[in-house]
């Protein structure tokens, strides 16, 4: 499906944890054709514009008919002025953009990691292994505080197995979701699909954990200002790596999946 | 085709007067699925230079208030890619747009190489020549800001190329009125302005500048009162010499009436920039709404506009 641009109505703004908040809406193109890991930019409600450029936000979730949902967290006026939206009002929404991720060839284990707001496309993923019939999903969410914790466990299919960790520890395991990963790898006995989306420090780290011939494969989902969300305005790279050199990809483009493996981390 | 918007220029005849600036369009082919470049007076591509260019490091682009800051640092193809993969497509698909190549060097003698190139291609209507681009030879000042630059590079190039020359002038001058005089006299077809100001945000919580490389260039709304005061008083200056030449206004273009400030300042052609990364079809509403302008005021052709904010 290509993408395009869509003026749609604001159906529901709900706040679901601090500073975090769901935005739905109903585009039968993107709620149909969207896959996890792929995003879209919302442009603010004509006239009513404190920002200027449309903003890039991944699907967190869609019912495959009309219905996209899209959950983020307060950071600058853009995101604060999405929060004050109320049903009706227009926003545009371009989209859907970017690459996916790969669903497993052979691992019927898939370890997901979602940190902060790194959590939305890992949740959708979550529900799109479960349908595919993997057998064991694993998702690990963490967030700073339980305050920001997002209750996930209804909206998840049955057998994807939760575990949150909070730094304060008011919620789940009290650390970092690596410190849950890591024991977890260990007791793979054959290679899980590992996925991730959340801080960079947190995808270098689980980079740094595992090895390209103990996983099916390690995704990244990275993310960069950005302006056009199209290839343009080359706003939005990151470093990867080729040869003994960094080359510079697009994260609306050539991402924003990238091969964890390959994102030079230590550049970013 | 609205024939009030037909406008003669450079020799060439542009369907509308709107064109997108060079950088916010890419090649044309990432946005014609969604803003096909073939309705538009012409695509300016992003600026070629000889060598393919990785570009700047990350972060490369940032909001500010009313416009946003970049640096890109030219990535780019370069030439020859350019010329084998990028303009055939181009060139089939322009219908009846104009393409303009944006052309840069890092030296009077890269620059005019590759404009005799890219100016000697099939598919290529004009050349508009950045001359905001740093001399490498010349401790980095941009030739733009130099008028001895500007006549070596515009006469250098119109001194090997047969297609119509735009010489796109930087706004970071104490004069772009005699900048714009050594380009017209060094052989220009027509002028563009305004290229991106110098700026700079600082993220106070890290304490250092947003964008990797500290300044950025500053585009959107936020440049465009910069822009037409720009265009106005280069179009005095062309008023006054014996060989005027046509100017293309750029600058915070986000809707007809702001590509009329710049029509009415004195721009025979405007162009949508960063506009195109708000709303990829930025370009085609300013069309519409020039043509539904000059409905509601009667006006037969929009050239009758040009400068009509200087008569008395």
């Amino acid at each position: 499906m290509k993408p395009s641009f869509e003026w749609v109505r604001v159906k529901a703004v709900e706040r679901l944890a601090d500073k975090t908040y769901l935005l739905g809406y109903e585009r039968p193109d993107s709620a149909r054709s969207a896959a996890p890991g792929q995003f879209c930019m919302i442009s603010p409600p004509e006239g009513k514009s404190s920002f200027f450029l449309p903003r890039p936000f991944s699907y967190f979730r869609t019912d495959g008919r009309a219905r996209v949902d899209i959950l983020f967290r307060t950071f600058g006026k853009a995101t604060r002025l999405m929060a004050s939206l109320r049903p009706g009002e227009r926003i545009g929404e371009f989209g859907p953009l970017g690459n996916s991720f790969t669903m497993p060839g052979r691992a019927e284990h898939a370890i997901l990691l979602g940190g902060g707001i790194g959590l939305p496309p890992m949740a959708m993923l979550a529900g799109r292994l479960a349908g595919a019939g993997v057998a064991r999903i694993d998702l690990i969410y963490g967030e700073l505080e339980g305050a920001r914790v997002v209750k996930l466990a209804a909206t998840l299919p049955e057998n994807v197995r939760l575990h949150v960790a909070t730094e304060d520890g008011v919620v789940g395991h009290r650390g970092r979701v690596t410190e849950i990963f890591a024991p977890m790898f260990a007791k793979c006995d054959r290679p899980p699909a590992v996925y991730a989306c959340g801080p960079n420090p947190m995808m270098a780290a689980v980079a740094s954990m595992i090895t390209p011939e103990a996983v099916e494969f390690y995704q990244a989902s990275c993310e960069q200002y950005m302006a056009c969300g199209r290839g343009i305005c080359q706003g939005c790279v990151i470093p990867v790596w080729n040869g003994d050199e960094t080359v510079y990809m697009r994260c609306c483009t050539e991402g924003p999946v990238f091969n964890g493996f390959e994102v030079a981390w230590t550049h970013v | 085709m609205d024939p009030r918007l037909k406008v003669r220029a450079l020799g060439l005849e542009f369907q509308n007067p709107v064109l997108v600036a060079s950088g916010t369009f890419g090649y044309g082919d990432e946005y014609y699925d969604v803003m096909p470049f073939s309705e538009l007076g012409a695509l300016v591509t992003k600026t070629i230079t000889r060598e393919v260019r990785k570009g700047n490091p990350p972060p490369r682009i940032v909001e500010t208030d009313s416009g946003m800051l970049n640096s890109i640092g030219l990535a780019n193809v370069g030439l020859e890619k350019f010329l084998a993969e990028k303009l055939p497509w181009i060139a089939e698909h322009a219908g009846a747009a104009r393409v303009i190549v944006n052309v840069a060097g890092f030296s009077v003698e890269e620059f005019i190489e590759v404009a005799s190139v890219a100016g000697g291609a099939a598919g290529v209507d004009a050349l508009e020549v950045n001359l905001g681009c740093p001399n490498v030879k010349a401790g980095y000042v941009h030739f733009g800001a130099d008028p001895d630059s500007v006549r070596q590079v515009v006469s250098g190039v119109r001194a090997q190329v047969d297609v119509p020359l735009i010489a796109k002038l930087t706004p970071n001058v104490t004069d772009i009125a005699a900048l714009a005089g050594a380009a017209v006299e060094a052989g220009a077809d027509a002028l563009s302005l305004i290229n991106t100001i110098p700026g700079m945000k600082i993220d106070v919580e890290r304490r250092k500048p947003t964008i990797a490389m500290g300044f950025g260039g500053l585009s959107g709304p936020a440049v465009r009162p910069v822009g037409v005061a720009c265009v106005y008083k280069v179009y005095q200056q062309m008023v006054s010499m014996d060989h005027p030449v046509p100017i293309v206004g750029i600058g915070g273009i986000c809707s007809a009436e702001h590509a009329l400030e710049y029509i009415m300042a004195g721009a025979s052609l405007v162009q949508v920039g960063t506009a195109s990364f708000v709303h990829p079809q930025a370009a085609r509403q300013v069309i519409e709404g020039l043509a539904e302008w000059c409905e509601q005021h009667g006006v037969k052709n929009i050239s009758e506009l040009v400068g009509a904010a200087h008569k008395v």
